[in-house]
Protein backbone atom coordinates (compact mmCIF):
# COMPACT_ATOMS: atom_id res chain seq x y z
CA UNK A 1 0.00 0.00 0.00
CA UNK A 2 2.87 2.34 -0.70
CA UNK A 3 3.83 3.77 -4.09
CA UNK A 4 6.87 5.76 -3.11
CA UNK A 5 9.06 6.53 -0.14
CA UNK A 6 10.23 10.12 -0.27
CA UNK A 7 12.21 10.46 2.93
CA UNK A 8 13.71 8.07 5.44
CA UNK A 9 15.81 8.57 8.51
CA UNK A 10 16.37 4.94 9.57
CA UNK A 11 15.06 4.28 13.04
CA UNK A 12 13.32 7.64 13.17
CA UNK A 13 10.96 8.57 10.33
CA UNK A 14 9.68 7.41 6.97
CA UNK A 15 7.50 9.47 4.65
CA UNK A 16 6.01 8.82 1.24
CA UNK A 17 2.75 8.49 -0.61
CA UNK A 18 0.17 6.24 -2.16
CA UNK A 19 -1.85 7.29 -5.21
CA UNK A 20 -5.37 5.92 -5.39
CA UNK A 21 -6.31 5.69 -9.05
CA UNK A 22 -9.81 5.36 -10.43
CA UNK A 23 -9.10 1.71 -11.19
CA UNK A 24 -8.39 0.32 -7.73
CA UNK A 25 -10.01 -3.10 -7.27
CA UNK A 26 -11.93 -2.08 -4.18
CA UNK A 27 -13.67 1.06 -5.45
CA UNK A 28 -16.50 -0.72 -7.30
CA UNK A 29 -17.47 -2.56 -4.14
CA UNK A 30 -16.51 0.02 -1.49
CA UNK A 31 -19.00 1.33 -2.24
CA UNK A 32 -21.14 1.23 -5.40
CA UNK A 33 -21.98 4.81 -6.26
CA UNK A 34 -19.73 6.17 -3.49
CA UNK A 35 -16.24 4.80 -3.88
CA UNK A 36 -13.75 5.54 -1.12
CA UNK A 37 -10.64 3.87 0.29
CA UNK A 38 -11.36 1.25 2.98
CA UNK A 39 -10.07 2.18 6.39
CA UNK A 40 -8.20 -1.09 6.71
CA UNK A 41 -6.13 -0.24 3.66
CA UNK A 42 -5.41 3.27 4.89
CA UNK A 43 -4.10 1.76 8.12
CA UNK A 44 -2.06 -0.76 6.16
CA UNK A 45 -0.41 2.10 4.27
CA UNK A 46 0.58 3.78 7.54
CA UNK A 47 1.85 0.53 9.04
CA UNK A 48 3.88 -0.36 5.96
CA UNK A 49 5.54 3.05 5.99
CA UNK A 50 6.46 2.63 9.66
CA UNK A 51 8.11 -0.70 8.83
CA UNK A 52 10.25 1.14 6.28
CA UNK A 53 11.60 3.32 9.09
CA UNK A 54 12.77 0.17 10.89
CA UNK A 55 13.82 -2.13 8.07
CA UNK A 56 16.13 0.53 6.68
CA UNK A 57 18.26 0.23 9.81
CA UNK A 58 21.53 -1.65 9.30
CA UNK A 59 21.02 -5.41 9.31
CA UNK A 60 17.23 -5.33 9.04
CA UNK A 61 16.71 -5.17 5.30
CA UNK A 62 14.16 -7.76 4.20
CA UNK A 63 13.20 -8.80 7.74
CA UNK A 64 9.63 -9.99 8.22
CA UNK A 65 7.55 -7.61 10.30
CA UNK A 66 4.29 -8.25 12.12
CA UNK A 67 1.60 -5.87 13.25
CA UNK A 68 0.82 -6.19 16.95
CA UNK A 69 -1.62 -3.46 17.91
CA UNK A 70 -2.93 -0.37 16.17
CA UNK A 71 -5.25 2.38 17.32
CA UNK A 72 -6.53 4.35 14.35
CA UNK A 73 -8.82 7.28 13.71
CA UNK A 74 -10.33 8.09 10.35
CA UNK A 75 -11.14 11.71 9.74
CA UNK A 76 -11.82 12.14 6.06
CA UNK A 77 -12.80 9.94 3.17
CA UNK A 78 -10.19 9.26 0.51
CA UNK A 79 -11.65 9.30 -2.97
CA UNK A 80 -10.55 7.93 -6.36
CA UNK A 81 -7.84 10.07 -7.88
CA UNK A 82 -6.51 11.36 -4.57
CA UNK A 83 -3.00 10.97 -3.15
CA UNK A 84 -2.41 9.89 0.42
CA UNK A 85 0.71 11.55 1.84
CA UNK A 86 2.07 9.31 4.57
CA UNK A 87 4.20 10.46 7.48
CA UNK A 88 5.44 8.08 10.16
CA UNK A 89 7.60 8.50 13.21
CA UNK A 90 9.29 5.94 15.44
CA UNK A 91 8.67 6.62 19.13
CA UNK A 92 10.71 3.68 20.37
CA UNK A 93 12.59 0.74 18.89
CA UNK A 94 13.93 -1.78 21.34
CA UNK A 95 14.40 -5.52 21.40
CA UNK A 96 12.41 -6.09 18.25
CA UNK A 97 9.42 -3.96 19.22
CA UNK A 98 8.60 -0.67 17.55
CA UNK A 99 6.07 1.86 18.77
CA UNK A 100 5.25 4.60 16.32
CA UNK A 101 2.84 7.14 14.95
CA UNK A 102 1.45 7.48 11.47
CA UNK A 103 -0.49 10.20 9.73
CA UNK A 104 -2.18 10.17 6.34
CA UNK A 105 -2.83 13.50 4.67
CA UNK A 106 -4.97 14.23 1.61
CA UNK A 107 -5.09 17.67 0.02
CA UNK A 108 -3.62 19.20 3.15
CA UNK A 109 -6.12 17.57 5.50
CA UNK A 110 -5.48 14.72 7.92
CA UNK A 111 -7.40 11.73 6.61
CA UNK A 112 -6.23 9.17 9.13
CA UNK A 113 -3.83 8.81 11.99
CA UNK A 114 -2.67 5.89 14.07
CA UNK A 115 -0.62 4.75 17.02
CA UNK A 116 1.02 1.51 16.03
CA UNK A 117 3.08 -1.30 17.50
CA UNK A 118 4.97 -3.54 15.09
CA UNK A 119 7.60 -6.16 15.64
CA UNK A 120 10.35 -8.09 13.94
CA UNK A 121 9.50 -11.53 15.42
CA UNK A 122 12.95 -12.90 14.69
CA UNK A 123 14.42 -10.37 17.13
CA UNK A 124 11.60 -10.32 19.69
CA UNK A 125 11.74 -14.09 20.09
CA UNK A 126 15.36 -13.92 21.22
CA UNK A 127 14.27 -12.07 24.35
CA UNK A 128 11.32 -14.17 25.41
CA UNK A 129 11.47 -16.92 28.03
CA UNK A 130 11.61 -20.43 26.66
CA UNK A 131 8.58 -22.55 27.47
CA UNK B 1 13.83 3.05 49.24
CA UNK B 2 11.91 1.15 51.96
CA UNK B 3 11.42 -2.56 51.36
CA UNK B 4 7.61 -2.24 51.48
CA UNK B 5 7.69 0.42 48.80
CA UNK B 6 10.02 -1.64 46.61
CA UNK B 7 7.72 -4.65 46.65
CA UNK B 8 4.73 -2.42 45.97
CA UNK B 9 6.47 -0.99 42.93
CA UNK B 10 7.44 -4.47 41.78
CA UNK B 11 3.87 -5.70 42.12
CA UNK B 12 2.54 -2.67 40.31
CA UNK B 13 4.74 -3.48 37.30
CA UNK B 14 2.83 -6.72 36.90
CA UNK B 15 -0.66 -5.52 37.82
CA UNK B 16 -0.39 -2.59 35.42
CA UNK B 17 1.38 -4.44 32.61
CA UNK B 18 -1.04 -7.35 32.62
CA UNK B 19 -4.13 -5.65 34.08
CA UNK B 20 -4.50 -8.25 36.82
CA UNK B 21 -5.14 -8.08 40.55
CA UNK B 22 -2.45 -8.43 43.15
CA UNK B 23 -3.81 -11.76 44.39
CA UNK B 24 -2.92 -13.33 41.02
CA UNK B 25 0.79 -12.58 41.30
CA UNK B 26 2.17 -15.37 43.45
CA UNK B 27 2.09 -18.18 40.86
CA UNK B 28 2.26 -15.95 37.83
CA UNK B 29 4.49 -17.27 35.04
CA UNK B 30 5.23 -16.46 31.43
CA UNK B 31 2.44 -17.78 29.24
CA UNK B 32 0.24 -18.67 32.25
CA UNK B 33 -2.14 -15.87 31.27
CA UNK B 34 -2.93 -14.55 27.78
CA UNK B 35 -1.55 -11.12 28.66
CA UNK B 36 1.92 -12.50 29.45
CA UNK B 37 2.87 -13.43 25.91
CA UNK B 38 6.01 -12.27 24.12
CA UNK B 39 4.61 -8.78 23.64
CA UNK B 40 3.38 -8.58 27.21
CA UNK B 41 6.79 -9.76 28.34
CA UNK B 42 8.54 -6.89 26.55
CA UNK B 43 6.08 -4.36 27.92
CA UNK B 44 6.57 -5.67 31.44
CA UNK B 45 10.34 -5.66 31.13
CA UNK B 46 10.27 -2.12 29.77
CA UNK B 47 8.11 -0.95 32.64
CA UNK B 48 10.36 -2.72 35.16
CA UNK B 49 13.43 -0.99 33.76
CA UNK B 50 11.70 2.37 33.87
CA UNK B 51 10.43 1.98 37.43
CA UNK B 52 13.70 0.72 38.88
CA UNK B 53 15.98 2.66 36.53
CA UNK B 54 17.90 -0.41 35.40
CA UNK B 55 18.81 -1.98 32.10
CA UNK B 56 18.41 -5.74 32.10
CA UNK B 57 20.86 -7.95 30.30
CA UNK B 58 19.55 -10.16 27.52
CA UNK B 59 20.01 -13.40 29.48
CA UNK B 60 18.08 -11.95 32.40
CA UNK B 61 15.23 -10.88 30.13
CA UNK B 62 15.03 -14.44 28.78
CA UNK B 63 15.29 -15.99 32.25
CA UNK B 64 12.63 -13.69 33.74
CA UNK B 65 9.95 -16.35 33.45
CA UNK B 66 7.89 -15.79 36.58
CA UNK B 67 6.92 -13.22 39.16
CA UNK B 68 8.86 -15.09 41.86
CA UNK B 69 11.96 -15.78 39.80
CA UNK B 70 12.02 -12.15 38.79
CA UNK B 71 12.74 -11.21 42.39
CA UNK B 72 15.94 -13.29 42.25
CA UNK B 73 17.00 -11.65 39.02
CA UNK B 74 16.52 -8.17 40.44
CA UNK B 75 18.89 -8.96 43.33
CA UNK B 76 21.63 -8.94 40.71
CA UNK B 77 20.72 -5.31 40.09
CA UNK B 78 20.83 -4.54 43.80
CA UNK B 79 17.09 -4.48 44.16
CA UNK B 80 16.12 -6.51 47.20
CA UNK B 81 12.59 -7.79 47.34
Amino acid sequence: MIDYVTKVIPGKIANGYKNFTNNEWFFPIHFPGHPNVPGALQLEALAQMLTVAITTLPGYKGKITHAISHTVRFKREILPGERLEIETKVLSWKRGLCKGLGKGIVAGEVACEAEMIITIPEILEKYTPKR
Amino acid sequence: MKKEKIIDKYNEVFTKSFKIKKDKLKNLKYDSIPQWDSIGHMSMIGRLEEVFKISLEMDDIIDFSSYEFGKKILKKYKIKL
